[in-house]
This record gives structure tokens, sequence and C-alpha cells, in this order.
């Protein structure tokens, strides 16, 4: 635990623990950006993974012009979440392997610095794999995916979808059957998650109206609130020994 | 709905209905039947093994036993 | 432990007996609806099972509350037996409405909020088993399948909402659940009779089948300490 404060003289001490707090949670974020680009194994997989997807799909259901303005949303999604499956598998693993979980368990800071250092970088990854992919994905079907609307409903839902991930994935690499669990665990949980993007992004994309999309927006709100907020207080029991 | 004048016969619909649900009901009671069983021979070999340990320990504290304190 | 207790051996034959008499209430006793023939006699047990299950699986997202708080395993083979009996339950239920939808929507399956929030509900249970089955040790296991549980517990709203989104106007399906509630059928005397018996016996078979889950899971964790120690 951080700095209980409760000295009468404790706000500088309050505002230190909270420093200390973000310190930690920066201090996690950085390591994981810096050993991914030092050996790119988790965004090159997740990117070639996601090529491959949108290839697979454009045949699966021959995205024609026609086909392509009603199921967008539902391929980019699809392509998101299984990518997002493999970095958080990789990420987590990585750190289990490595015993740097272990290491993180030591150090002395809250638990949940941890979580929120892991969901910060898995959802770094994750968003830059989506910032590459939407260019490549606009140039090939020649539709223009950036807009502000599309681009916020993805920054939300992958939030979501990272929340409950990080949490998921500290539980799975800690199974025998590790890899394989984490989508069995994920998907049905993260199905509201999916839907309400995959609905809100369409809408953008069809040009429908606001009053349409603000109930998929606000869902996309609620479960971001509820899941980061469980998450973040279940962290500790999934990683204590 | 539909609005038909005679009551379609859904008999075999009803029969099927109710035969996997006792199906259903019936595996889940053996499964925990079988479960029970199991574990019921499980716990007499592992009371076995412990008695037999517990023997064998007795048998060579008598023998040794100064040696299997050294050991501890 | 070992010996299985009266009250549980009542209880069991009573489950039988309640089984026998809520078929038979269902079948020869209710009148037969008018619209869907005789297949709408399944309804009473497909709300049974499906009132059963999920006051289970509320039930179980407690559990897990009650677990994180205090760390007792005891709570954790409750709720394992509690998530177990509710997936059997929530099976019949779910085969039962497909049974009956076959001749009264057209259709062996929709995707309408209930139905799809169904299936969503019962894979996130079957996942729960398939998590517990990759850990050996007692107090992790526990741990997580109470963080499981309650994330998956909570998730189910959402996923009835979110779902609400999509097959929103599907004019027979409407038509259909309001049937279920109380709609396009009323219930006569002898159905509500048939209705409040299943509820009532499918309750009793629940705790019966609860009970005996229970005792099964405090064999198991009594094996798992036995093979500790023997190992050392």
């Amino acid at each position: 635990m951080a700095t209980k404060a409760s000295h009468p003289n404790s706000l500088s001490k309050k505002e230190a623990a909270i420093g200390g707090y973000f310190k930690a949670i920066s201090a996690i974020i950085w390591k994981d950006v810096r050993a991914e680009f030092r050996s790119w194994e988790l965004l090159s997989a997740m990117l070639v993974f996601s090529l491959l997807a949108i290839l697979i799909f454009n045949f699966a259901l021959e995205l024609d012009v026609k086909t392509r303005q009603s199921v967008t949303a539902g391929v980019l999604w699809a392509t998101f979440a299984f990518a997002g499956t493999l970095g958080l598998n990789r990420s987590m693993s990585i750190e289990k392997d490595r015993g740097c979980l272990d290491g993180l368990l030591l150090a002395p800071v809250d638990r949940s610095a941890i979580y929120f250092g892991k969901f910060f970088s898995n959802l770094a990854f994750m968003l830059i794999v989506e910032a590459i992919v939407l260019p490549v994905y606009s140039v090939l079907y020649n539709t223009n995916l950036f807009q502000p609307g599309l681009i916020a409903i993805i920054l939300l839902g992958s939030v979501g979808y990272t929340s409950v991930g990080t949490l998921l994935a500290a539980m799975s690499v800690q199974t025998r059957t590790r890899d394989v669990l984490l989508p069995i665990l994920l998907f049905p949980v993260a199905f509201a998650v999916l839907l309400s993007a995959v609905k809100a992004s369409g809408g953008f994309l069809n040009g429908a109206d606001f009053a349409e999309i603000s109930f998929p927006i606000n869902l996309l709100i609620v479960y971001d609130i509820i899941f980061i907020a469980i998450s973040f207080m279940l962290f500790d029991a999934v990683v204590e020994e | 709905m539909f609005f038909q004048e005679v009551t379609p016969d859904t008999s075999s619909y009803m029969i099927a209905g109710f035969a996997i649900t006792f199906l259903v009901l019936a595996a889940y009671v053996a499964s925990l039947y079988l479960r029970d069983r199991n574990l019921k021979q499980d716990i007499d070999t592992l009371t076995e093994l412990q008695k037999a340990a517990e023997a064998e320990n007795l048998k060579m504290d008598k023998k040794r036993a100064p040696k299997k304190n050294a050991e501890k | 432990m070992n010996k299985k207790p009266l009250a549980l051996k009542i209880l069991d034959l009573v489950s039988i007996v309640l089984l026998i008499a809520a078929t038979y209430l269902s079948i020869f006793v209710a009148p037969m609806e008018r619209v869907m023939g005789n297949v709408q006699r399944v309804f009473y047990f497909h709300v049974g099972t499906a009132w059963v299950a999920l006051i289970g699986f509320i039930f179980t997202a407690a559990l897990s509350v009650i677990y994180l708080a205090t760390k007792n395993l005891k709570w954790d083979r409750i709720q394992v037996a509690a998530v177990e009996v509710s997936v059997v339950f929530f099976l019949i239920t779910i085969i039962l409405g497909s049974i009956w939808a076959r001749p009264a929507w057209n259709t062996w399956w929709t995707w309408d909020p209930r139905l799809t929030t169904a299936a969503v509900v019962e894979l996130v249970y079957i996942a729960y088993f398939m998590l517990r089955q990759g850990l050996d040790d007692p107090n992790k296991r526990a741990n997580f399948s109470a963080v499981y549980a309650l994330i998956g517990g909570l998730s189910a709203p959402i996923t009835f909402f979110s779902i609400r989104l999509f097959r929103t106007i599907h004019p027979v399906v409407i038509a259909g659940t309001n049937a279920e509630a109380e709609g396009s059928f009323s219930m006569s005397g002898g159905m509500l009779q048939a209705f409040f018996f299943a509820l009532f016996a499918f309750t009793v078979i629940f705790i019966d089948l609860f009970w005996n889950r229970i005792r099964l899971g405090e064999a198991q964790a009594k094996v798992e300490e036995m093979k500790i120690n023997a190992a050392y």
C-alpha cells in the first residue's frame, strides 16, 4: 500500500504519495514501451495478424462496394478484438516468463498502479495497431475512415476492451492452458463493448443521426467506467501470492 | 402471432422438450453420482496409503530413532 | 461429512416426487393452449428452470463478493456448486426455449436480446469452469473464479442492453417474449396452478442438487488435501 496520509500536515505527504503513484504507472508504461521498441515482438505480431485478418475478411465476405458499407465496422472490430487478445496475451506472458511480475509485486507501490501501468501500455499498443490498420484499410478500400467520431468510438471501445482484457490476461497467463484461455474468458464478457462499438462505428460510417448512435456511445462509456473501476478493485486478488 | 382456427398439433415438440429435460437432469445426476463414487474410492485409497506410510514410519522410528531425528 | 445426512436423502426423494408431479400437472392437468397447442406445456419447465438458474447466477455474484472479503474456501465450494447447477438448469431453459420457438416462431433460434444474452451468459459460466480447470492451487483458483464470476455477472445486464441495439424490432419475437411474461396467452386457473407448482418444484430440485454438489466439493477438497499430504 502507498503511504497512508493521516498526519495533520499530510497535504504534502498525500501529494507525494499521489506523485509516487503516477510515477509508478509511468515507469511501467515506459518499461513496456522501451522493451517493445527494442524487440518489436508484440507490435509486429499484432500488425501482421491484423493485415492478414483483413485479407481473409476481404475474400471471405467478398468486400465489394455494397457489402463494405454494411460490414466495415464489423470487420474492423473483429480484427481489433483478435489482434487485441494477441497483444494482451503476449504482454502478460512476457511479464510472467521473465519473472517481471514478481519483481513488480515486490516493488513498494500500490498493486493498482501495476494494473494501470499495464492497462495503459496495452492500450497504447492496441491504439498504435489501430492507427496503422485504419489508413491501410482506407487505402485498400478507398473509404475515408478518418472521421473524428469514429476515432472517438475506437478510443472508447479500446479502453473498455483493454480494461477488462488486462485483468483477464493477468489471470489467464497464470493458468495451465494460458494463451488458449484468454479469448474464451474475454469474449463473452467483452461482448457488450464490441457490439456497441460496432454499432456506433457503423452509425458514424453510414452517416446516421446522432440520436441513433448516442445510446451505444453511452453504453460504451458506462462499460468503460464500470470495468475500469471493477478491474482496478479486483486486480489485487489476481496477482497476490 | 398466427391466427389459425385449428390448434396445431405440436405434441411431438412437447414430448421432445420433456424428454430432453429429463435426459439432461438424469445425465447431471449420473455425473454427480459417478464423481462422488470416484472421490470416495480416492479417499479410501489415500487413507490406506496414509496408514501404510504411518506404519512404515513407526517401524523406521523404532529401528533408528536417533538417525531420523538427526535428519529432521 | 462422509455419511449422507437423512435430510438430504429425504430431499432427494421429495425432488423426484415433485418433478413427477410437476410433469403430470403440466401435461395432463393444465388446459391446452389454443394457439400454440401442446408445445406450450414446456413453458412451465422453461420458466421454472430459468427462474432458479437466474437466482443461482445472482447468488454466484454475491458469493464472489463474500469470498473476496473473507477468503474462506468454503464460499468458493458453494460458488462452484451454485454455478454448476445453474449452468445445467440454464442449459435446459435454452433447449426448451428453442423447442418452443420452433413451432411458435417457426425457427429454432433468433438473435433477440433474451436469447442472445442467455447464450452469452451460459458461455461466461462455461468459461468459468475452463478457468478453474487450468489452476491447481486451491486459493488461487478460488480467487480467480470469484473475480471472473463477478465480472461475468456484471457484464450480463450490459450485454442485454447492448443487444437491444441490434435486433430491436423483430415483430414475431417481441410478441413471443411478451407471451413469456403474460401477453399473448393469458393463463387460466389450471395453467397458473401448473406454473407456480413448476416454480416451486424446480426451486426444491435446485436446492437438492445444490446441496449434493456442495458435498461433492467438500469431498474434492478433502481428496486434494490428502494428496498434498501424501506427497510429503
